[in-house]
């Protein structure tokens, strides 16, 4: 898979293996993590073993693509050509309802997406915040390539709110 | 690490020591090859070690972007190496590659070992992460973050940052403390890019780069080469100057993974891992050390570091940066030089050579007795820069909030 967005070459090919089965997932709509099979722990970014119990075996595990934003920012001077007339935008890092506070206290499940508005725009400043609810979307690039994004869903926060002061 | 690992890092206390140090000025328009610059510095610090060239038979480096490799420098100095290594993985290298120069000459492969940095880190690549850098293919590691516009470091920090103002209520206006007191630092300094002091409200009103960092809460990038020179305890009693001893070093300690975004709590930083192996081998704690070099990519980092290696309790320090305890004059000033804030971007090698420098009694500041070692301690910015009665350094390198890094040294 290849692709260009935003000024950039997405090089996803056949012999990478750990990121083409979840690009696979994605162009389907659906986000896949995965499943150590020693442990049953979920990891994220696809990496070859378990950094918890070593073991070398693993399943593709669908997730619900429900998750909490854990942190942020804002990029508002784009280093990357491609983004200048997208900024200022959100990079969010997304803590999913899966494995919350397992295997220790602080661990959660993460990615590192944008957050995104219905139109594939980056969400507005004002509404990104530590603790807002977030769901999966699947921004599509090309014909065989869609980029996991996250849009804020909607459902009421777990608890307050914070926003950067300033 | 287990008590007889940290009595096993103890036996190597003052056994090794830095005798040389030495750099070329500091700009954006170097106007020559990196290899041009590292043969400077090496040669300067070589120098600056009296020590004869013929004992320098190792070489390290952090060799990032535009580097020029070891050999070819040694090669241009007339110097034969035993062994050379050349290595990646950003700003811990420093106190890393000072610690395997001090295993190169324990297990007898090497007399004296020099480790530089060369860079046209403004006129040629920039970390910035403009240019050559924002045009290469994403692929493999890179597919978990580049694709959504974070590729430069501070875009790939600055969620740990924010994460700091929430869990602590770290603010803006506390951690400008450390860019303000990096440029009083650095007006004392000749060396230095950005000799002007400025304030908190100039700070906060620069303008924003990535939330939550100003413009004036991130580092320089300049063109520039450093160097310095480990040998024995033995060999440096030979050499030019008193020798700064090192007391103990941990290079490039890791947290559990490096995507550090993804894993574990974001305010948590490599040295929580270093911490007690350096403090423990060099029997001494965080009360004992005078100055320290706390990698200043962003101010935030600095703040992280002092904060995780106990100068203050985990999660004040905003509190500390902010205390006047890091300023010249103050329980014990930080990048005393300007850092990479003011002074010039060296991936952590300035701030150990302004630290042998300290130690030696030889700040190169605007004393007029300063290469004699007479100093006023007049630390109003323009003058003084050497802090009194300095006996214990401590510097602590950062590559990412996963990798991290530290020395101790002493007179």
């Amino acid at each position: 898979m290849r692709v260009e967005y935003r000024g950039m070459a997405l090089i996803v090919p056949e012999t990478d293996s750990e990121w083409h089965g979840y690009f696979d997932a994605a162009r389907g709509g659906r986000l896949v993590v995965r499943r150590c099979g020693g442990c049953g722990l979920l990891r994220y970014p696809p990496g070859v073993g378990c950094p918890w119990c070593r073991s070398l075996e693993w399943t593709w595990q669908p997730v619900s693509g429900r998750g909490t934003i854990h942190s942020y920012e804002i990029v508002v001077q784009a280093i990357q050509p491609g983004f200048r007339d997208w900024a200022p935008y959100p990079v969010v890092v997304v803590e999913l309802d899966e494995q919350r506070g397992r295997p220790a206290p602080d661990d959660g499940l993460r990615l590192v997406t944008n957050l995104v508005t219905a139109d594939w725009a980056p969400e507005r400043e004002e509404s990104v915040a530590i603790g807002a609810r977030v769901e999966v979307c699947f921004q599509p690039l090309a014909a065989d390539f869609a980029l996991p994004q996250f849009r804020l869903s909607g459902e009421p926060p777990g608890g307050p709110l914070w926003r950067f002061p300033g | 690490m287990s008590p007889a690992d940290i009595h096993a890092a103890s036996r190597m206390r003052d056994r090794y020591a830095i005798v040389g140090v030495g750099e070329t000025a500091y700009s954006r328009a170097s106007g020559r090859s990196t290899r041009a610059l590292g043969v400077e510095a090496v040669r300067a610090a070589i120098l600056d070690a009296g020590l004869d060239p013929g004992d320098i038979d190792g070489m390290l480096s952090y060799h990032s972007n535009d580097s020029t490799p070891s050999p070819a420098i040694a090669a241009d100095l007339g110097l034969r190496l035993n062994t050379y290594a050349d290595v990646i993985g950003g700003g811990s290298s420093t106190e890393g590659l000072i610690t395997y120069a001090t295993g190169l000459i324990e297990v007898g492969l090497c007399r004296g070992v020099v480790v530089f940095r060369a860079m046209n880190g403004y006129s040629e690549v920039r970390i910035g992460g403009t240019g050559a850098r924002a045009a290469t293919p994403v692929r493999g590691l890179e597919l978990a973050d580049r694709p959504y516009g974070m590729l430069s470091a501070g875009q790939r920090f600055a969620p740990a940052f924010m994460r700091h103002m929430y869990e602590y209520g770290t603010t803006s206006a506390q951690v400008a403390h450390v860019k303000v007191a990096h440029s009083k630092h650095a007006a004392s300094n000749p060396k230095a890019l950005l000799k002007t002091p400025v304030t908190i409200e100039e700070v906060l009103a620069s303008r924003w780069v990535v939330k939550p960092l100003h413009l004036l809460d991130c580092c320089l990038e300049t063109d520039n080469a450093t160097a310095l020179v480990v040998t024995s305890a033995a060999r440096a009693r030979d050499g030019r100057h008193r020798p700064v001893y090192v007391m103990a070093a941990a290079g490039r300690v890791n947290k559990a993974r490096p995507d550090f975004l993804y894993q574990g709590r974001l305010t948590t930083v490599a040295g929580a891992h270093a911490r007690d192996l350096v403090f423990g081998a060099a029997g001494i704690g965080p009360e004992d050390v005078d100055l320290t070099g706390a990698y200043d990519a962003f101010t935030f980092t600095a703040m992280l570091q002092l904060e995780e290696y106990g100068f203050c309790p985990k999660g004040q320090g905003g509190a500390y940066v902010a205390s006047g305890a890091i300023e010249l004059g103050g329980r014990r000033p930080n990048n005393t030089s300007g850092g990479h804030l003011c002074e010039g971007y060296t991936h952590g090698m300035s701030m150990v050579i302004e630290n042998v420098r300290q130690l030696r009694g030889l700040a190169d500041d605007y004393c007029p007795g300063a290469a004699e070692g007479i100093h006023t301690h007049d630390h109003r910015p323009g003058r003084c820069r050497q802090v009194k009665d300095a006996r214990i350094a401590m510097n602590m390198g950062w590559a990412t909030p996963a990798t991290g890094s530290a020395l101790i040294l002493r007179r």
